[in-house]
């Protein structure tokens, strides 16, 4: 991974609230292969209508190679989302109304510092460009199945949730 | 790049695939700012890694990253590289605030929390002092005095062990329920699960929770609470609980393009252990019982827990 | 012949025939196998065979069915379109087999080469001819790889049958010649009225060809080249001229294979590790043997084989506890 330097310790990276809210479905396939680049890619004409529904799953070829496809469901409890990180400067939405501050029901439940304190000029900003709540796993030649790895770290947050509950006092 | 009109499908931008929990999108109705990333320590390797505040809640999240070799999304119409998915769940604040309550100890003092949550690597773990219900969460882990209305704590190993005792009963218990299997056997036996849950014993849940739980505590804490649950030693097969002060880095881990060596081995022993990498492999062989105390020698400050406990 | 199944269709493989000739239940026949489009970097691959009983094989040679390659593209549709007016005594079936489907065969993990392809091809139409009843007595094959080897194949497989491999059989017997006209004029039709999967924008069908050293067929892939995709379906991955201008002008892939991975396309320059390779898999296979006509010896394009170990994992001196190791998951230090 790159690891930016400038994060390092001290730096804060600001998830934009708002853009948790009604962002636009997006579709996403996991593929069985790593293609060395972030860039556009025409998925939708040249990926997308050649999927076929095949006796055991779904069915399509990448680069000659012949992949094997299923849905996976995002857990119960849990939201997907696609983050895009800011250019540094770029002004976004979100930022603008931070003298609005933030009401809620509970005021024992209220900022104790206003939030200039937490966002400063250094910090990034990232935002979520779009939600998902399923997307189409592929395996090369054969369906992932339920032994698939993505699978079995989808069961994280259940466990997760055990492990950092609060114990009970004596 | 967001908010430029090409469906958020980004030329060339970095795009991160993310699950988090509902709440978080809840709570974000509520507020304009306060979800941030930042980097704070892991108790377990003095290393750093990223957390997520909610400061409206406020609220602790951990960021687990899942990865599989070559592996690529595509994202709409772009491409993204790695086919990385982040998870942020719900972290119990108390495993960080033990880490610097543990560093504090050396002063063998009650200091007030302000004076112990510092740190020059991570200066963002004074946000952990925002989070709710501290004093109730620190009755776990210290002794406290109250001197006027300040209250000072003090580390309580005696405490602190009790407390991560009821933590693996609870995480034996969601192991159960989730029916993960935690015999010694090979690896991909876990992915089916159901299968022979009835042959793991009791011990074996322990030894399985206590391992969990040692992705969030130190070596030293790890190894006073595997004494405390009365845990056997691991036989040395075991790929658990991993060493975790090794300096990878300067050890000799085996050749990387040594072929020829690869070559020789049979191959179905290698698609068993496939799950791990040359590099881990070669770890696992390598003796580490005269590591720790080497390491305390050269253990940076802010890094280490050399602090008797 | 009805091309709307293939049209429909055209990923996988596509089974054409005609109605059989009830003549060719009753009588002893003879069957002719052949192909066309074998070499081509472009299009399907077409499979025909062809039938008539013995008793009728003076009236086929009648017809001046000659070797397809020797023939023009009209005059071949006009040899079709007498045999299918004498559908009362000769009788057709052909295999369309998808550039897709030769594509993710050849570059699949288990290896299956054309000629393999090719052969049970071969061996699935005559059995569809046995299916519909036709009373097969004789089949005449035009030779793909060794004519002995696979005349022992075929003969094993049907040991009812007189069967005869021979190379240049298209040009030596009429009933082979009768199918490779069958076979090439499918093979035309289905290339003209090719309905690509792909969504494509100015798409030009000036293709050539579709042979790797008609200048025309190198311009058109030059030109359809997607970096991310590489290709429209259309062409078949699997040739070498496909996968070297995919090297210099598309994305570079690394394919997950067990612990190989297979690296194609783009010009990253990782050092290529046969020697990483388990034998008999992933390894360079042996050169095909080629027929005489083929233009190039095309068949094989491979991608490089790069070992697993490209990183490892020597800048996390942590290693997380089994459970995270076995769901690939680990704590996250960048965004």
């Amino acid at each position: 991974m790159d690891s930016e330097k400038e994060d390092i310790g001290k730096n804060r990276i600001h998830l934009r609230p708002v853009t948790l809210l009604n962002v636009t479905p997006v579709t996403l396939h996991l593929l069985p292969c790593e293609v060395r680049v972030n860039r556009p890619a025409p998925v939708a004409r040249f990926f997308t209508p050649a999927i076929r529904q095949g006796p055991d799953g779904l069915e399509v070829s990448f680069r000659g190679r012949s992949l094997r496809g299923e849905e996976v469901e995002v857990p119960p409890g849990l939201v997907g989302y696609v983050m895009v990180t800011e250019e540094k400067g770029e002004v976004s939405i979100g930022k603008q109304d931070f003298s609005e501050g933030s009401h809620s029901d509970e005021p024992e439940q209220e900022l104790v510092e206003p939030p200039e304190a937490l966002e400063r000029d250094f910090d990034r900003f990232i935002s979520a460009s779009a939600s998902f709540s399923r997307f189409t796993l592929w395996g090369l030649e054969t369906i992932p199945g339920p032994d698939a790895k993505v699978r079995a770290a989808l069961t994280w947050p259940s466990l997760a949730a055990a492990i950092h509950a609060q114990v009970p006092e004596d | 790049m967001a908010g430029r009109g090409d469906g958020g499908d980004g030329a060339g931008a970095r795009q991160h695939v993310f699950l988090l929990p509902e709440c978080l999108k809840d709570a974000s109705k509520k507020m304009t700012s306060g979800l941030m990333f930042v980097k704070l320590v892991r108790p377990c390797s003095g290393e750093g890694a990223l957390y997520l505040f909610n400061m409206c809640l406020p609220q602790l999240f951990e960021i687990k990253v899942f990865k599989e070799k070559h592996h690529s999304w595509f994202i709409n119409q772009s491409v993204q590289s790695g086919g990385l998915l982040h998870f942020a769940t719900p972290m119990d604040p108390l495993f960080l605030l033990l880490h610097y309550l543990i560093k504090a100890d050396k002063e063998g003092k009650f200091q007030p929390l302000d004076q112990v949550v510092v740190d020059d690597m991570f200066p963002n773990c004074i946000l952990l002092l925002k989070l709710p219900e501290l004093e109730k969460l620190l009755r776990h882990v210290t002794e406290e005095k109250e001197i006027g209305k300040k209250k000072y704590y003090k580390y309580s190993k005696e405490k602190t062990l009790k407390w991560l005792g009821k933590k693996v009963n609870q995480t034996v218990a969601a192991l159960k329920t989730n029916n993960i299997n935690v015999g010694a056997r090979v690896q991909s036996a876990a992915f089916f699960p159901g299968h022979q849950i009835s042959s793991d014993k009791e011990e074996d849940y322990i030894r399985y929770a206590h391992g969990l739980i040692s992705d969030y505590i130190s070596k030293e804490l790890s190894d006073d609470l595997s004494k405390y649950l009365k845990l056997p030693e691991p036989s040395a097969s075991l790929p658990n609980p991993p060493s975790k002060k090794v300096k990878l880095s300067d050890e000799p881990v085996e050749a990387r393009e040594d072929y020829t060596k690869f070559n020789t081995k049979d191959l179905k022993t290698e698609k068993k252990n496939s799950k791990m990498t040359a590099a881990q492999k070669a770890l696992a062989k390598v003796d580490k019982t005269g590591m720790k105390s080497i390491d305390s020698f050269f253990g940076a400050k802010n890094k280490k827990k050399v602090g008797k406990i | 012949m009805d091309f709307r199944e293939l049209e429909r269709d055209n990923m996988g493989r596509c089974r054409l025939n005609s109605p059989v000739p009830a003549v060719c239940r009753k009588e002893p026949c003879v069957l002719g196998v052949d192909e066309a489009g074998r070499g081509p970097v472009l299009g399907p691959m077409v499979y025909a065979i062809c039938y008539c009983p013995l008793s009728r094989l003076a009236d086929l040679e009648a017809l001046k069915v000659a070797d397809s390659k020797t023939l023009s593209e009209s005059e071949r549709d006009r040899l079709f379109a007498k045999m299918e007016e004498d559908g009362d005594f000769v009788g057709w079936a052909l295999d369309v087999l998808s550039p897709n489907l030769i594509s993710t065969s050849m570059l699949g993990r288990v290896k299956y080469n054309l000629n393999s392809l090719s052969h049970d091809t071969a061996v699935g139409l005559v059995q569809h001819a046995l299916d519909q009843g036709v009373k097969v007595v004789q089949v005449f094959v035009d030779t793909v790889g060794l004519p002995e080897t696979y005349q022992e194949r075929l003969q094993q497989r049907f040991p009812s049958i007189e069967v005869t491999v021979k190379a240049k059989a298209d040009a030596l017997y009429p009933v082979v010649s009768a199918a490779s006209i069958c076979a090439k004029v499918a093979r035309d039709q289905a290339v003209k009225n090719w309905q690509f999967v792909e969504k494509l924008q100015d798409l030009d069908t000036n293709y050539g060809s579709g042979y790797p050293n008609d200048p025309k067929t190198k311009v058109w892939l030059r030109k359809h080249v997607e970096p991310v995709f590489g290709f429209p379906q259309f062409v078949r991955f699997s040739w070498r001229t496909a996968q070297s201008i995919l090297e210099k002008e598309a994305e570079s892939i690394l394919w997950w294979v067990s612990q190989w991975c297979c690296e194609e396309g783009g010009g990253l320059g990782l050092s290529p590790a046969w020697e990483g390779c388990p034998p008999g898999r992933w390894s360079l296979s042996p050169l095909l043997t080629h027929r005489e006509d083929l233009p190039t010896g095309d068949q094989e394009g491979l991608g490089r084989i790069t070992s697993y170990f490209n990183e490892s994992p020597r800048n996390c001196p942590h290693l997380p506890h089994r459970y995270f190791q076995e769901r690939g998951l680990e704590s996250a230090t960048t965004l």
